[in-house]
């Protein structure tokens, strides 16, 4: 493997092509999961699986696959790994399996998974492939990670389940719930987006 | 292209697709098969923890002695058609039952509330509750899973009012979870249902062997 | 509770008191991406309400006579993505050939529309609450029409907001989920009225 392409491929999933920030994608889940901070992490790392996974699976099959179902090819090797992800969380993780419930199914629509299928893995080779989707579900996770943390500690007062903050705080019940993981995402990308354009203006 | 080649090619594409398919779906069925034993397993024992825990039994660290407790202190009462109606549970080495337990599933906010509760002897009090199964809000409505929210139960007897998170509460009301009021109301419906429905059906059944 | 009041119930519900996209946040990616012009929007969102009615009923049909009987049921993220993308082919060509205004209108949305979570959250979420035919069916078609709602309103706000000074760091998707956010604590307002 060459380093200024695997430089470029991790680079580019974590800062400038940003899944979550900087393409809006895979908002869905970033909003549902995020208000506690053990299923996210726990999401962010059945995300990295899939992604890097069936990154190299379509790219590993992408000179047989006929042109007119790419999409539902892509979509099967996806929706499997899912599965996968899915059977082993009921198995060993069977609380968090239910914390989790329909949202780990919506990892198969996570934009992203598909959109580096498409964009990359249909068009470059394997080990590649794999290191695209790997850094692509790790540029989502601490995107998700710094919103979880945030959201947890001032709605729920604790970070991890550990209440952290004494009886003096009151829950800003509101970033439990839907609006507040909204406002959260939008805030984010305001700072990001701010501190870029005054690197762009300073430079 | 001429016409053959097109269909040549479409027959193809559906014969990829169907191959492809049948490869992922026989993985997965390994993969299920595999996991299978240990999900049911799972499935099995959060219900008999459920049932210990209502019964206001002290739960074991390992799910062997867990599994053992169940099976020797808890004995299902079934109805004339086989259905299972409620279970009845005695504490270790007693003749004289603890108490009753009742597992019912009822609409919450988001899908389906599984919940046991359990009854003293005298089909007064309640000796606890658990949720074995619920889809609530997470880090909201999904507290209702919380220790603090279920160990309030111990000793209380409907029916049932709300009274907010934090405030003192009598022995006829609980408190509900800030910011998840429907899921609280639906667990007020769950209990106060459970008073109407199910004490009568269990006072009925005891007796019989 | 009679069938057809509670089907009707959980319409209701399914586009205001718990809205698909405000509520359980799905379908975000193409509503950020989509709802800048009120016309698009449009035909987006009747695509979605006819995808999104007919797969919950399909999926509804798949899960209880197929899945549940063979045991399969492990494999229903694959079998309601498959009915899914296969439902929205079919509709393509079927439009397609039927009539250039619609297809004009909304048969350039539907690929879009294989990819949207909500189409396959409403599916799963029917699946979880156990629902009945006729209230998947409800759920789907209120779903659709819910997420359609909120998307033309949004559009509606954005196109507004074209005029305003918005800081730089919010423009685009910013500050579109900020005034998403609104839009579900005004939704927020209705919560408890039904309980599905």
């Amino acid at each position: 493997m060459k380093a200024y392409k695997v430089k470029e491929i991790v680079t580019t999933n974590l800062g400038k092509g940003n899944p979550v920030f900087v393409q809006v994608l895979g908002i869905c889940s970033t909003l549902a999961v995020t208000n506690v901070l053990k299923n996210t992490l726990v999401m962010c790392a059945g995300l990295i699986f899939v992604t890097g996974l069936s990154n190299l699976t379509v790219s590993a099959l992408r000179r047989y696959i006929p042109a007119r179902i790419r999409m539902m090819v892509e979509t099967l090797i996806i929706a499997s790994y899912v599965i996968v992800v899915d059977l082993v969380l009921q198995a060993y993780l069977p609380d968090i399996a239910r914390q989790l419930g329909p949202y780990v199914g919506l990892i198969i629509t996570n934009c992203i998974i598909m959109g580096r299928a498409e964009a990359f893995a249909m068009s470059n080779s394997a080990g590649y492939s794999l290191l695209d989707g790997l850094t692509a579900g790790l540029g989502y996770a601490y995107v998700l990670i710094i919103i979880a943390f945030f959201r947890e500690l001032l709605g729920s007062g604790s970070i991890w389940g550990i209440r952290v903050l004494g009886p003096w705080w009151t829950n800003w019940s509101i970033m439990v719930m839907a609006p507040g993981a909204f406002f959260m995402l939008g805030l984010f990308i305001w700072i990001v987006k701010g501190l870029w354009m005054k690197e762009v203006k300073k430079s | 292209m001429p016409e053959a080649g097109r269909v040549r090619k479409g027959v193809g594409t559906v014969l990829f697709m169907f191959v492809i398919t049948l490869i992922f779906i026989s993985a997965l069925t390994l993969v299920n098969l595999l996991t299978l034993e240990r999900v049911e397993r799972n499935r099995e024992l959060l219900r008999q923890r459920a049932v210990l825990y209502s019964a206001g039994l002290s739960l074991p660290e390992s799910d062997v002695e867990t599994a053992e407790l169940f099976d020797r202190n808890v004995r299902e009462v079934r109805g004339d058609q086989g259905g299972l109606l409620f279970y009845e549970v005695r504490p270790p080495g007693q003749a004289d039952p603890a108490g009753y337990v009742v597992v019912r599933g009822d609409p919450g906010l988001w899908g389906e509330i599984e919940t046991s509760i359990g009854y003293d002897p005298g089909l007064e009090r309640l000796l606890g509750l658990d949720f074995i199964k619920q889809n609530e809000t997470p880090g909201l409505g999904a507290r209702i899973s919380e220790s603090w929210f279920r160990e309030q139960f111990r000793g209380k007897r409907g029916p049932f009012r709300l009274v907010p998170e934090g405030v003192e509460s009598a022995e006829d009301e609980f408190q509900a979870i800030t910011g998840a009021t429907s899921t609280s109301n639906a667990v007020l419906d769950i209990l106060n249902r459970s008073i109407e429905e199910d004490l009568p059906r269990i006072a009925a059944e005891r007796g019989k062997p | 509770m009679s069938e057809a009041w509670l089907a009707f119930s959980i319409f209701f519900a399914a586009i205001f008191t718990n809205n698909i996209l405000l509520t359980n946040y799905l379908g975000m990616c193409s509503f950020l991406a989509v709802s800048r012009e009120v016309k698009t929007s449009i035909g987006l969102g009747f695509a979605v309400i006819m995808v999104m009615a007919a797969t919950s009923a399909l999926n509804w049909l798949v899960y209880t006579y197929v899945l549940v009987p063979l045991n399969l049921v492990y494999l229903r993220y694959i079998a309601f993505i498959l009915v899914i993308a296969a439902f929205v082919q079919l509709a393509e060509m079927v439009i397609e050939r039927l009539s250039d205004v619609l297809y004009a209108a909304l048969g350039i949305f539907l690929p879009l529309i294989t990819v949207n979570c909500a189409i396959l959250g409403a599916s799963l979420f029917m699946v979880i609450r156990e629902y009945s035919f006729f209230s998947a069916f409800a759920y789907g078609l209120g779903s659709g029409i819910g997420w359609t709602l909120a998307i033309i309103a949004m559009a509606g706000i954005r196109q507004k907001m074209a005029r305003a000074r918005i800081p730089r760091g919010l423009e685009g998707a910013g500050i579109a989920l900020i005034i998403t956010g609104f839009m579900a604590i005004a939704f927020m307002g209705l919560a408890g009225m039904i309980r599905i």
